[in-house]
C-alpha cells in the first residue's frame, strides 16, 4: 500500500548533517529535504507541506530560534525539533518555552530521533 | 741845480716825494708817476692818497700823523695801487728836513717795494721790530680776538707781548711771566718732552724758548699748562720762529690751543673702546665691571665707583664691582634684597632713574636707614646711583659714584655716567646672554645624553665630519680624536658595512635627505644598535654639507623586543582562556563530525537491516562515517595545538598599571588606527585579585573592540577613553569608552553571548570570553550607550580584601585545563 510520506525539512548549516540526516530520515520512512540557511528554507515552496522541520540552533545570519520566531509571527505551526552541538541548557529551554517538540544534542541516536518525530506528527 | 737833483732823485730806485712840515705832500718823482700813473700836479696835496690801499689808508695816515708830532724819522707800511690796479705792500721810510736852528723845514720820503717774500718778511720784522703804541695796539686787537693763548717771544725766552687771555690763564701780568720758571707754567711730567722738541739734542737749557741754542724749526707739542687756580689743562702748542733776511730768530710767535675737553673727550672714546673691547673678547664681566670703575674714577678724578647687579629672582643685589672701595662696604650689598628706602642705589634700582644723594647727611631720605652711617664710616659723603637699564628697560644693575664732598654731578660726569652705563648694560645684557646660551648647551648635552642621540655633520666637498662627544661615547671613543674613515668604520658591524657604504655613495651622488639603521659591535662583542639621519644642508661657503644625529635604539629594541614577546604571551593566555571559554565551542566542533558519523553509522545499519539490503546505500553512508571520523580527529589535533603551558594565578592586580601595559602594547595599532587614547585613572585605586594576564586580555579585547567600531568613522574624532574608578558598592570599576558606532537596542542582550558577531571578520567571541573570565573574577562586564555616539564597556571587579592571598584555584583553572579530569599543562603539547 502507498502511503504518502511526510515531509520532514532539514536546515543547518552544516554540510554533513545536510548530506547524512535525510537518508536516515528516508530510512525511518520521511520524505527529507534539506537547507544551508533559515533564509532559503523560508525562500522555498517546502515550507507548506514540511510536517516537521528539524533545526539547527546557531547558524550565521539567521539563527535556529529566530527561524522559530519568524514561523510563530506568520501563524505558521509546524513542529520543530532543535538539534545543536552546544549545550547550553537556557537555550534549550527557552526554545522548549517556545514550543518547540524536543531539543536534540549532537551527536544523537537514531532512536532519540525517531521518538522525537513520532511526537512532533503526533502533535500534528 | 734844481734840475741836477730833479735828475738825481728820479734817477733813485724808490718811489721818492717830499711835504711841508704840516705833512702836505709838494713833490713826487718820476718813478711815483711811473708807479701810481698819476700825475705829479695830481699827487701833491692830498692826492697821493688815491694811490693808497683804502684798507691801509686810515693806519697810514695815523701812522704818519704820529710821526709829523714826534719831528722824528720813522717808517710806515701800506699798499699803494699800481698805474695796471695791482697793490704792492710798501715801506714809506720818512725823515724830518731842518734848517740850521732845528726847525723842519721839509719831510723827506722814500718808499720801498717789500713785496716778495723776504720782504715781507723783513716788512714783518721791521714791523715788530719796532714795536710802537700803534703796532701793539694793533697786534692786541687782533691777537685778543683769538681764542688761545698767544704770545711773542723774543729770542732770549722772554716774552715780547702776550695777548690778554694768556695773562688771564696764567694769572700773571706780562713781567711775572717772565720771571716765572718752566715749573711755574708746565705740568712737571712735560718738562722733558717739550725740551726735547723745542731744543736740538743733548741741549740742557731751561727754557725751551730759548732761541740762541734752538736748532729746530717751527715744532708743535701737547703739554699741560697750569691754570691760574692751579688745575692743568692741556694745551696744543704751536711755535713758529720768525727769522730775519739773513737767517736768524728774531721772534717766535706761539699760539697755545686748549685741548683739554678734547683730551677727555679722546681718552673718554678710548676708555670706552678698551671696555667694548673686553666685552667683545668675552672677558668675564667681573673684570669688565671692574675696569669700568676704575676708568670712571680715573677720568673724573677724586671718586670712588661700584656697580652692583640685580637679580630678578629676589628681587635682591648680588656684588659686581667696587675696586675702590672698601671689600667689607661691598659685601653688605651682596646678596641684599633690593629695599628702595635702604639707600639711593635700592631707589635707583626700584625706580629705574638716576638717584643723587649729593649730601648724606642731610638727606632725609635716608635718615631711618643704617646708610648713611655706612657712609660715615668710609667717608663718603655723596653718591650718585644710576640704574643700568636693558634694552626693554628692566634693571639689570646699578652704577653708583662716591665721593668724599657733598657734590652734585657736572653735566660733563653725567655725560661720562650715562656713557659708563649703557656700556654696563650691555657687558650685563651679553654675560647673561652668554650664560643663557652656556645653559641651553648645557641643556642640548645632558638631552644628547638622555636621549643617547649625538650630532654630527658631513662636509662633502671636504670629507671633513665633526661628532659631538655623545657620537663618540656611543662608539666607545674618546671625545675630540680624530675622525679618519679607520676610526669611524672600525667599529660597524662587517655585515652591515657594505650597506652603510652603499648609503653613504649613493647621498654623496644625489645629496638628498637619509636615514637608516645599522649595528655597531663594541669591543666586549656586545652589539649596538643605532638609528641615523641625514639632513641635507650648506655650509658657509656654499658647498653642500649634511648635517645629522645619531641615536643609540639599542635599549629602545630591547623595550620592543621585550614588548612583542609579551604580545605573543597574551595572545597565546587569550586563545587559551578562549578554549576556556569555549568548552561549548569545542564540543560544537568535535560534535558536528560525531554526529555525522553517529547518523551516517544509523543510516548504514538501517539499509543493510533493510530486505533486500541496500549495499550500495550503506557503503556510500559508511564512506562517509569514515570521512566524518577523519574530520573529527582533525578537530581534536587543532585544538591540543591550542593548548598551552601554565595555570593561571591569582595575585594583587592594580588595574590602573595593568590598563597602562595594555595601552602601550596596542599604542601603535590604535595609532595606525588614528585612535586618540585618553586615560582617566583613579589616583588611588586599591588593588583587585586575579589574574593578571587574565584581566589584560579582557582590557585589550575591550580596547580592540572600541578601536575596531570606530575604524570606520570619518565625520568625527576617534576617542578612546579608559577610566577607572570606585563603585557605589567600593568595586573597582574599568570603563572603555569609545565614539564608534555603537551596538543597536536590538542588539543589547546578546553582546556576551558566544558567536554574536556585528563584525564582519569577527568571530563573536571576545566579549563572550571577557565575560567569562569577569564572572570567574566574581566580577560583571556590562555595555552602556553613550549619550553621545559610541558606547562604554565595563567591568566591575571586588576589590582585594585584607588577608586574601588565595582563590579557588580550580575556577580559574578551567579555562587553562582543556580535559575532562582537570588535566592541565604537564598533560598537553608544548609544541
Amino acid at each position: 500500500m502507498m502511503v504518502k510520506r511526510s515531509l520532514v525539512s532539514v536546515v543547518d548549516d552544516d554540510e554533513s548533517v545536510r548530506e547524512s540526516l535525510p537518508d536516515l530520515l528516508r530510512e525511518l520512512g520521511y520524505e527529507a529535504e534539506a537547507f544551508s540557511s533559515a533564509e532559503a528554507f523560508l525562500a522555498s515552496d517546502a515550507l507548506g507541506r514540511t510536517r516537521c522541520l528539524i533545526l539547527d540552533i546557531a547558524m550565521p545570519n539567521m539563527s535556529g530560534p529566530e527561524l522559530q520566531r519568524q514561523l510563530a509571527l506568520r501563524g505558521e505551526t509546524i513542529p520543530i525539533v532543535f538539534i545543536t552541538a552546544q549545550a547550553n541548557e537556557a537555550t534549550r529551554l527557552r526554545v522548549l518555552q517556545q514550543g518547540a517538540v524536543e531539543c536534540l544534542l549532537k551527536p544523537f541516536s537514531d532512536t532519540a530521533l525517531m521518538n522525537a518525530l513520532k511526537t512532533a506528527t503526533r502533535v500534528n | 741845480m734844481e734840475n741836477e737833483l730833479g735828475r738825481t732823485i728820479n734817477a733813485l730806485p724808490g718811489l721818492v716825494w717830499t711835504a711841508r712840515p704840516d705833512g702836505a705832500i709838494d713833490f713826487v718823482n718820476r718813478r711815483w708817476c711811473d708807479y701810481t700813473g698819476l700825475g705829479a700836479s695830481e699827487s701833491i696835496g692830498e692826492g697821493w692818497q688815491a694811490a693808497v690801499h683804502p684798507n691801509d689808508l686810515g693806519e697810514l695816515l695815523a701812522q704818519w700823523q704820529s710821526i709829523l708830532l714826534s719831528g722824528k724819522a720813522g717808517d710806515m707800511e701800506a699798499r699803494l695801487r699800481r698805474h695796471d690796479g695791482e697793490h704792492h705792500w710798501f715801506v714809506f721810510r720818512v725823515s724830518p728836513m731842518t734848517d740850521p736852528s732845528g726847525q723842519i723845514v721839509k719831510w723827506c720820503g722814500i718808499n720801498f717795494d717789500v713785496e716778495g717774500r723776504w720782504r715781507a718778511e723783513e716788512a714783518r720784522r721791521a714791523r715788530w721790530w719796532l714795536p710802537s703804541p700803534t703796532r701793539e695796539s694793533h697786534f692786541r686787537s687782533i691777537a685778543d680776538s683769538i681764542p688761545a693763548l698767544v704770545s711773542l717771544k723774543l729770542p732770549n725766552g722772554k716774552d715780547e707781548l702776550v695777548n690778554s687771555r694768556t695773562l688771564e690763564y696764567f694769572g700773571k701780568s706780562l713781567d711775572e711771566l717772565n720771571a716765572a720758571s718752566l715749573h711755574d707754567t708746565v705740568h712737571p711730567d712735560d718738562h722733558a718732552r717739550l725740551l726735547a722738541v723745542s731744543k736740538g739734542p743733548g741741549l740742557q737749557a731751561v727754557d725751551p724758548y730759548d732761541l740762541e741754542v734752538r736748532a729746530a724749526d717751527s715744532f708743535d707739542i701737547e703739554v699741560r699748562l697750569r691754570r691760574a687756580d692751579g688745575i692743568y689743562r692741556w694745551h696744543h702748542v704751536r711755535a713758529f720762529p720768525l727769522r730775519d733776511p739773513e737767517g736768524p730768530i728774531v721772534f717766535w710767535y706761539l699760539l697755545q690751543t686748549d685741548i683739554d675737553d678734547l683730551k677727555r673727550a679722546e681718552a673718554q672714546l678710548a676708555g670706552e673702546k678698551r671696555l667694548l673691547e673686553m666685552v667683545a673678547a668675552g672677558d668675564s664681566l667681573s673684570d669688565i665691571l671692574d675696569a669700568l670703575c676704575r676708568f670712571v674714577e680715573d677720568t673724573a678724578g677724586d671718586c670712588a665707583c661700584s656697580v652692583l647687579l640685580v637679580d630678578p629672582d629676589g628681587p635682591t643685589f648680588r656684588h659686581g664691582a667696587g675696586p675702590s672701595l672698601p671689600k667689607d662696604y661691598n659685601a653688605v650689598f651682596d646678596g641684599k634684597s633690593i629695599d628702595p628706602t635702604f639707600g639711593p642705589c635700592s631707589l635707583a634700582a626700584t625706580v629705574k632713574t638716576p638717584v643723587i644723594a649729593s649730601d648724606v647727611l642731610t638727606d632725609a631720605r635716608w635718615s631711618a636707614s643704617p646708610w648713611p652711617g655706612m657712609m660715615a664710616a668710609i667717608d663718603m659723603r655723596s653718591c650718585w646711583s644710576t640704574p643700568v637699564l636693558s634694552g626693554d628697560r628692566k634693571a639689570l644693575g646699578v652704577f653708583a659714584v662716591y665721593r668724599h664732598e657733598p657734590e652734585s654731578p657736572s653735566q660733563l660726569q653725567r655725560d661720562l655716567i650715562e656713557q659708563v652705563t649703557h656700556i654696563a648694560s650691555i657687558a650685563i645684557e651679553g654675560a647673561q646672554r652668554e650664560s643663557a646660551l652656556k645653559r641651553s648647551e648645557a641643556f642640548l648635552k645632558e638631552a644628547q645624553r638622555l636621549s643617547s642621540t649625538g650630532g654630527f655633520s658631513w662636509n662633502v666637498a671636504t670629507n671633513e665630519i665633526t661628532w659631538s662627544d655623545e657620537v663618540y661615547r656611543i662608539f666607545g671613543l674618546e671625545p675630540g680624536g680624530p675622525l679618519t674613515p679607520d676610526v669611524t668604520d672600525l667599529r660597524v658591524h662587517p655585515g652591515d658595512l657594505p650597506f652603510v657604504y652603499e648609503k653613504v655613495n649613493q647621498a654623496r651622488i644625489d645629496g638628498k635627505d637619509f636615514g637608516f639603521d645599522y649595528r655597531l659591535v663594541m669591543p666586549d662583542g656586545s652589539v649596538k644598535y643605532l638609528h641615523t639621519v641625514f639632513h641635507r644642508t650648506e655650509d658657509s661657503d656654499g658647498r653642500f654639507e649634511f648635517v645629522g644625529a645619531i641615536q643609540d635604539v639599542t635599549q629602545r629594541r630591547r623595550s620592543e623586543d621585550a614588548l612583542g614577546e609579551l604580545r605573543t604571551e597574551l595572545t597565546r593566555v587569550a586563545r587559551i582562556t578562549s578554549l576556556g571559554a569555549l568548552t561549548a565551542s569545542i564540543a560544537h566542533e568535535v560534535n558536528q563530525p560525531l554526529s555525522g558519523i553517529l547518523t551516517n553509522a544509523s543510516t548504514s545499519l538501517r539499509m543493510l537491516a533493510a530486505d533486500p539490503p541496500n549495499i550500495d546505500g550503506a557503503r556510500e553512508t559508511a564512506r562517509r562515517t569514515i570521512r566524518d571520523a577523519n574530520r573529527a580527529a582533525e578537530v581534536i589535533t587543532r585544538l591540543r595545538a591550542l593548548f598551552a603551558k601554565k595555570a593561571a594565578t591569582t595575585e594583587p592586580v592594580d588595574l590602573n598599571d595593568a590598563a597602562q601595559e595594555i595601552i602601550a602594547l596596542s599604542l601603535s595599532e590604535l595609532q595606525r588606527n588614528g585612535v586618540i587614547v585618553r586615560t582617566e585613572f583613579a589616583g588611588d585605586l586599591p588593588p583587585v585579585t586575579g589574574d593578571r594576564v587574565q584581566l589584560q586580555q579582557v582590557i585589550l579585547n575591550l580596547v580592540l573592540n572600541a578601536s575596531d567600531a570606530m575604524s570606520g568613522l570619518i565625520d568625527r574624532s576617534r576617542q578612546l577613553t579608559i577610566r577607572t574608578d570606585l563603585g557605589p558598592d567600593g568595586s573597582v570599576r574599568l570603563a572603555v569608552q569609545d565614539t564608534g558606532i555603537g551596538f543597536g537596542t536590538e542588539h543589547a542582550g546578546r553582546l556576551f553571548d558566544a558567536f554574536f558577531t556585528t563584525k564582519s571578520g569577527g568571530m563573536g567571541i571576545g566579549l563572550s570570553v571577557s565575560n567569562s573570565i569577569v564572572e570567574n573574577h566574581q566580577g560583571r562586564l556590562w555595555a552602556e550607550a553613550n549619550d553621545g555616539p559610541g558606547a562604554t564597556f565595563l567591568f566591575s571587579l571586588p576589590r582585594r580584601t585584607e588577608g586574601e592571598t588565595t582563590q579557588d584555584e580550580a575556577t580559574v583553572h578551567r579555562y587553562a585545563a582543556p580535559g575532562e579530569n582537570g588535566a592541565t599543562s604537564n598533560t598537553v603539547s608544548t609544541q
